[in-house]
């Protein structure tokens, strides 16, 4: 239950983010800002920020938004709710994050029907390899495309 | 429709490239060469937390040997005019800093499964987050007294090390005329209006020790000056493109 090796993302990553990168060079974009939320320990604590966020993409008037996550199990329940609170917001939303094999999603809900799995080992599993599951340029690409078809077709 | 972008402001990231990093008296960087002082943290260090730190240079390919959990991989850039996300910066390309780090006792500073091991088979090189095989890399490698795990101070005085060795080069980094870069990237905050509005939402580490990030430090993808997610309370924080593209997140997970 955290960030392991494979997919945490370092900060080169951050530096140079493909989902950044990918998101503004989209012409048909108007990319508002970066959202950073934090994944707190307590259960009553990752319902709180989620809703935050949520509230702030609200508030920001978005057509749609893209949530990425770089651990799994444990930050999974955070990522869960945090896309249901976005989108019973009727707000498009389209997830990033590991799942694999080893990293099926411990709670679910009805928005989360556009994830874009990071895995790229064949076994689908936490190989312990920085930076071989991280989310690279392709991942960003479907990301970016899914999210465009979701507002088109409105949540 | 798409004449009408509003640009609200510049950020210019101007890369230097290296070609070769080498030891020496005093740090310097002269036409593609990069000079650092391998003994220079030595003194520098809370000896109740750390009980050494070796500088080590990894030439490009040289990647067959054994490295400690990979707790960070940096770039060097530094802020030459203006705050984070607006201005003008300086970076390094060709040479990436990588942090690791275990315990006297080899207890791995990671927080859910470790990468310590030959380097060639724990870092998939050319990712976003990695240097490429051909890129010189300034493995900063840190010993930590017992128990690194037990406290948020042992990753922080880690990486707060690590970042005064960067700092150093940093310095010199912002003095080299803008002009000589290798390459420019010119980034804009802006408006474009009639089109989808989107944002970006990053899930982020923020329960303690490795398994913490770093916001708003003085210097991009630096330490110092920064403020804690986990302090912020983990509630969301918004950062503007050119903020985020900056290096506004350090990552301690």
């Amino acid at each position: 239950m955290g960030i392991g090796p494979s997919t945490k993302e370092t900060s080169l990553h951050h530096f140079r983010d493909p989902l950044l990168a990918v998101a503004t060079s989209d012409d048909d974009l108007d990319v508002v800002g970066v959202v950073l939320v934090g994944t707190p320990q307590d259960n009553d604590d990752k319902m709180f920020v989620g809703k935050r966020a949520a509230v702030w993409l609200e508030a920001m008037r978005v057509d749609g938004a893209i949530l990425s996550c770089d651990g799994w199990g444990n930050s999974h329940v955070d990522f869960a709710n945090t896309i249901k609170e976005i989108g019973s917001r009727n707000i498009p939303v389209v997830g990033v994050t590991f799942n694999g094999v080893q990293a099926q999603f411990v709670v679910t809900n009805k928005y989360m029907d556009t994830i874009v799995d990071i895995n790229k080992s064949e076994e689908g599993i936490e190989t312990e390899v920085v930076g071989e599951n991280s989310a690279d340029y392709i991942d960003a690409k479907k990301a970016v495309a899914l999210l465009k078809l979701k507002m088109q077709r409105g949540v | 429709m798409s004449n009408n972008e509003i640009q609200m402001r510049r950020l210019v990231i101007k890369s230097f490239h290296i070609e070769e990093v080498k030891y020496g008296e005093e740090f310097a960087i002269d036409n593609g060469s990069l000079t650092i002082v391998k003994d220079f943290l030595n003194d520098k260090m809370n000896k109740d937390l750390i009980e050494s730190v070796k500088i080590n240079i990894i030439k490009p390919y040289e990647h067959d040997m054994y490295v400690n959990s990979i707790m960070d991989v940096m770039p060097i850039s530094t802020k030459v005019l203006g705050q984070l996300g607006e201005g003008i910066t300086h970076t390094l390309t060709g040479v990436y800093v990588m942090l690791t780090g275990a315990d006297v006792d080899g207890v791995q500073m990671a927080e859910f499964g470790s990468s310590e091991g030959i380097l060639k088979e724990q870092m998939y090189f050319g990712r976003p987050g990695t240097p490429n095989v051909d890129d010189y890399i300034i493995h900063v490698d840190v010993t930590f007294t017992r128990g690194c795990m037990s406290s948020r101070k042992y990753p922080l005085e880690g990486h707060r090390v690590c970042d005064l060795f960067v700092q150093e080069i940093r310095n010199i980094l912002k003095k080299l005329p803008g002009h000589k870069c290798t390459e420019r990237h010119d980034f804009y905050d802006k408006i474009r209006p009639g089109k989808k509005r989107v944002a970006i939402v990053k899930q982020i580490a923020g329960q303690g020790v490795m398994y913490d990030n770093q916001l708003f430090s003085k210097e991009p993808s630096g330490f110092e000056g920064g403020r804690s997610i986990i302090d912020i309370g983990n509630v969301p924080i918004i950062l503007t493109p050119n903020e985020y593209r900056d290096g506004a997140l350090r990552s301690m997970v």
